[in-house]
Formats: structure tokens, sequence, C-alpha cells
């Protein structure tokens, strides 16, 4: 065996945006607007709700706003789409998500009425077959789906590029991040210990993790114009196994954080390194402050690609050596004796975002063979 | 407390087929496919051992080994087992010894039983029943599943291969084959 690059299927089209067309009907439903989901008697206060809620096996333990058939309409009117419309099919249960199931779980979770688009963009991005939802959803590992915003939607949603933006900054992304993680739940079919081997699962789980690109300060194009060449409101969906931060307060030079940041990507353990797949994706969110230093040694961020990748490697014989063998087995270890983060340097995916404090970077480690996906939103005919 | 009506939010399950698929019956002449993987070297080991035991009752055994299952790699990956099951009489797709493991052999197995081959499913101990759920949710909540036990990839080779030996008959029996007594001689 050997290095598999990681290249796109083939058959797979680039992601484009769709315009949506006007949905108005007047003062009255459309006859095709019939929400079809199955009615339930239930308390409507939020503690009534969401003791129900749980006894049905709907909810994550915290509270639910009761997914009244008002409240979910209200939803759906801020948007050109029709409910009974299907996104995508989702495992390991292979149901199918329509905007309607999509509308109910947001109104749960509390997620803003704006918000339609863009999970459904972030439904479409797990949905890819590349993502490989269906490991993703049963392993005995802790990934989940986290997702990079691009573009107005940033603003509009109010999704936090700063301080705090993987998690502590209020935001309605806390909300939205739970509606997909519900979405998961109750339509992927997600259920820890019955279709989820996830040995200790992750906080990610709860709320997921929503951040936009600080796009405004970063030096490079932002990550879904570099990805798929979009450049408005787009989402990148990424299997993240948690959140790793690298802390540098010693480093003066572009190179020396290049090397503080490459060399802490790699450890033994990292799902990158396993066995189990000949390749794997690592993505770092820089922060403004070191972007503002690297960006004039590195101005095409490739080059900082290059530089991390070359530094995120390890001497093969530092393995114990029923691990070096497998992985010498699928020719990882190579010429030079180092095996590799990653294939090549554009597996690490780099993005700029985090408070003005500096001193810190956060890297996500990949699952198997989760690719990252990116896609765009859905917008109203100019 | 108010009480009223709310929507549900889960979504519909497909249509499930409860059937086990066909007994394996005679194995004999009959072409055999074991599905292997890149991780569990004690189900490389046993598949070995039931492989050499096909044979010698007269069948034929081919591998096919999962790898990457995303991007061009799972593209070809797609291709390459839908061709492979296209030339079987039955199938034997392992290992459920994992999460996403068991995801992918469940779902391999589903491919293969819905090809209409006798088809059966192997799993550790402690990823039965959930061998079974990913089964009922991918609409083939009778695909066969033989248990062996768990931990498994932890032991050592000659006590893994004992493993097998003794999985063997009780393998066939779940799968429905039947050894002629010529076979059982060899």
């Amino acid at each position: 065996m050997s290095i598999i690059p990681i290249a796109a299927r083939q058959a797979k089209p680039q992601p484009f945006a769709r315009t949506l067309m006007p949905r108005d009907c007047g003062t009255g439903s459309c006859e095709v607007d019939v929400l079809a989901s199955a009615r339930h008697e239930a308390e409507l206060d939020v503690e009534g709700f969401t003791r129900f809620a749980l006894d049905q096996g709907w909810g994550d333990g915290l509270p639910l706003v009761p997914p009244t058939e008002a409240r979910v309409r209200a939803f759906l009117a801020a948007h050109d789409r029709f409910p009974d419309e299907a996104i995508c099919t989702l495992p390991p249960a292979n149901a199918v998500l329509t905007v309607e199931k999509i509308a109910i779980n947001a109104v749960m979770a509390g997620a803003p009425a704006g918000s339609l688009e863009l999970l459904i963009a972030m439904a479409l991005a797990i949905a890819e077959p590349d993502f490989e939802l269906y490991g993703v959803n049963t392993t005995t590992a802790p990934v989940f789906p986290a997702f990079v915003a691009n573009g107005p939607v940033r603003t509009r949603l109010g999704i936090p590029c700063g301080h705090g933006c993987f998690g502590g900054a209020a935001s309605p992304a806390v909300a939205i991040g739970r509606a997909m993680r519900l979405i998961i739940r109750n339509v992927a079919g997600q259920v820890a210990g019955v279709t989820s081997q996830t040995t200790f699962g992750s906080p990610g789980r709860i709320a997921g993790v929503l951040v936009g690109e600080w796009e405004e300060r970063s030096p490079w194009a932002p990550l879904a114009e570099r990805r798929c060449g979009i450049a408005g409101d787009a989402v990148t969906s990424f299997g993240a196994m948690g959140t790793m931060n690298v802390l540098d307060t010693t480093s003066q030079a572009p190179s020396d954080f290049v090397e503080m940041i490459g060399r802490s990507l790699i450890y033994p353990a990292t799902n990158c390194l396993s066995p189990a797949m000949a390749y794997g994706e690592v993505m770092v969110a820089i922060n403004p402050v070191w972007a503002e230093i690297l960006a004039p040694a590195f101005p095409d961020i490739a080059d900082l690609q290059a530089a991390l990748w070359r530094e995120a490697a390890l001497p093969g014989e530092s393995l114990q050596a029923r691990h070096r063998e497998q992985l010498e087995a699928q020719g990882r270890i190579r010429a030079d004796g180092r095996i590799y983060l990653t294939p090549e340097p554009k597996d690490i995916l780099l993005f700029v975002c985090g408070g003005t404090g500096g001193l810190h970077a956060t890297v996500l480690h990949s699952f198997g063979s989760c690719l990252a996906q990116t896609q765009p939103l859905a917008g109203p005919r100019a | 407390m108010a009480e009223g009506f709310v929507l549900d939010p889960t979504g519909a399950a497909g249509q499930d087929n409860a059937s086990p698929g066909p007994d394996a019956g005679p194995l004999c002449g009959r072409h055999v496919g074991i599905r292997v993987d890149r991780i569990w070297r004690a189900w490389d080991w046993i598949s070995a051992h039931w492989a050499a035991e096909l044979r010698a009752a007269g069948a034929r055994v081919s591998f096919w080994r999962s790898t990457d299952r995303s991007g061009a790699e799972g593209e070809r990956q797609s291709r390459e087992l839908e061709a492979w099951l296209a030339t079987l009489d039955g199938a034997i797709l392992g290992l459920a010894n994992c999460g996403s493991c068991t995801g992918w052999t469940i779902r391999d197995a589903i491919a293969a039983a819905n090809t209409g081959i006798p088809t059966i499913a192997i799993a550790t101990r402690n990823f039965e029943v959930f061998a079974h759920e990913l089964a009922a949710r991918g609409g083939r909540s009778g695909l066969r599943l033989h248990v062996l036990p768990y931990p498994l990839n932890e032991r050592a080779r000659g006590e893994v291969e004992e493993i097998g030996r003794a999985h063997f008959a009780p393998m066939l029996a779940a799968w429905g084959a039947s050894l002629t007594r010529q076979e059982r001689a060899a």
C-alpha cells in the first residue's frame, strides 16, 4: 500500500448557490403548505414539554421550546421554502430531512427564524457522501460536525468570529448549532449507546460548533472562496474530534510560530495516524494577531500550509513497534523516515478567527475518512 | 399546565425487510466472498482460517478489503464492492468491532443481502446489539449475524485462531450453510 492523496469524488459537482423564488400565498396558507408531521398532545410550558420530549427520546437534556404549529409556521414564514421540500437523507436512520423537520427542530432549539437557509446548507454539507456521516454518527469516537461560516450571514445571524467564538460568546450560533444537533438526533437517528457507540462523547455533541471566519481581519481569502470559489454566504463542515489548544508566548518571527503550531499538530494517537485509514485532515484556527504576523512571510496561504505540513511530522522510530509496523505497511513512513500528519499540505485547512488577545491557536483533528465539505447558502433572486 | 399539540421532530424510517435472506445451503462449487478490513488483524487471522476450511469443503473463496470510504478512493471502493458482490454465491462480512466499522460492515452486508445472496455479518459481543440496531435502521432487521467474543483483537494470535476454529461450525449454522458428508470429512 501507499499513501492515498485526498481527492474529491469524480462525480461530485461543484456546489452552486440556489436562487429561491418568492413564496407568497397571500394571507391564507397554500394548499401545498400543510405541515405533515404527526401531532402529539403535550404540556406547552417549557418544563412540561422538556420532560415530555425526553420521554419521547427527542431531547438533549436542556430546556426545549414546544414546537407548536404556530411557532413552526412563524419560523417558515420568514423563508421562500415549502415545508415538504426534501433536503437530504441522513444516516444511520436514513430518514429524509425535510424543511418542515428542520423548522421543528430549530424551534425546539430556540434558533432564530432567519437561520433556515444556513441550517439547510449545514445539512447539505454533512449529507455529502465524502463527509462520511454514517461513520461520524456511529463511531466510538467523540467526533461531531463543526461548521465555519463565511459571508454576510455571519453578521445577519450574529455568528461569532472573535473572542470566545468556539464557545462562551453569547450568540444565536449556540441555538443554531443545537438545532443541527437535534436534527442529527431526531432525523439522522444518532442516539448514544443505541446507534452511536461513542465511548466518551463530546461537549460538541450538545450545541455543536458554529463559528464565523473573521474575514475582515484575515490577510487571506475566505475559507469557502479558497475551497470552492464561493465569494458570498457559505458554510464548511468539518468532522471534529474536539478542540485542541496551542499556546505560544515566546515566538516572535513567522518561522517560530510555524514551528510551534506545526509540531503541536501531530501526536501518536491522532486520528490522522490511525492505521484504519490512509488519510485525514486537520483544521487550524489562527487568531488575527498571529495572522498579521504570518501574512508578510506567507502572502500565499498555500505556502503557510506547506510550511506547517513540513513541521507536522514524527520520526517513524518514535512510535511503538506495533503501531509503526501498521503505518509502514500503508507506506506512510516516507523516504526521510518521517510520518506526516496529512497526505499533502492542502489537507491542513486554515482560517482566521478568535480574540485579539492572540497567544493561542485552536486545532480540530478530523475523524476517519470524513472530509470537509463546503456549501453555499441559497438566496432570493436579485 | 396548558396542554396543546406539538409537531413530531423525528424523521420517518424507511420500509423494513425482516427476512434473513436465503440459506447458504451446500457450499461445494460455490463462490464465497469474505469482506475484511484494514483495522482488525484478528479478523484477518480468523477469516484466513475460515477460507481454508471453506476451500477444503470445495468452495471457491475470494476476499475484498474495505479501506477508505470517502473521496475518489471511496468511489473506487463502491464500484469495486458492487462488482465483487455480483460474482458471489454467498458473503461473509466483518468485522463489526467498533462504531464506524460496525456501521460499514452492516452497510456492506445490507448491500450484499439486497443482491439476494446468502449473507452473514460477523460482530464481536460488545457490538452485537448495535449491529442489529443498524441493520434494522438500514431496512434489513432480519440480517444474519454471528457473534465472536470480545475483546478479540487484543488477544494473542494462537488464541484468536482457536476462537476461529471453534466458531466455524456455529457460523455455518447461522448462515444456513450445509456441508455434505464428503465436505465434512474434508
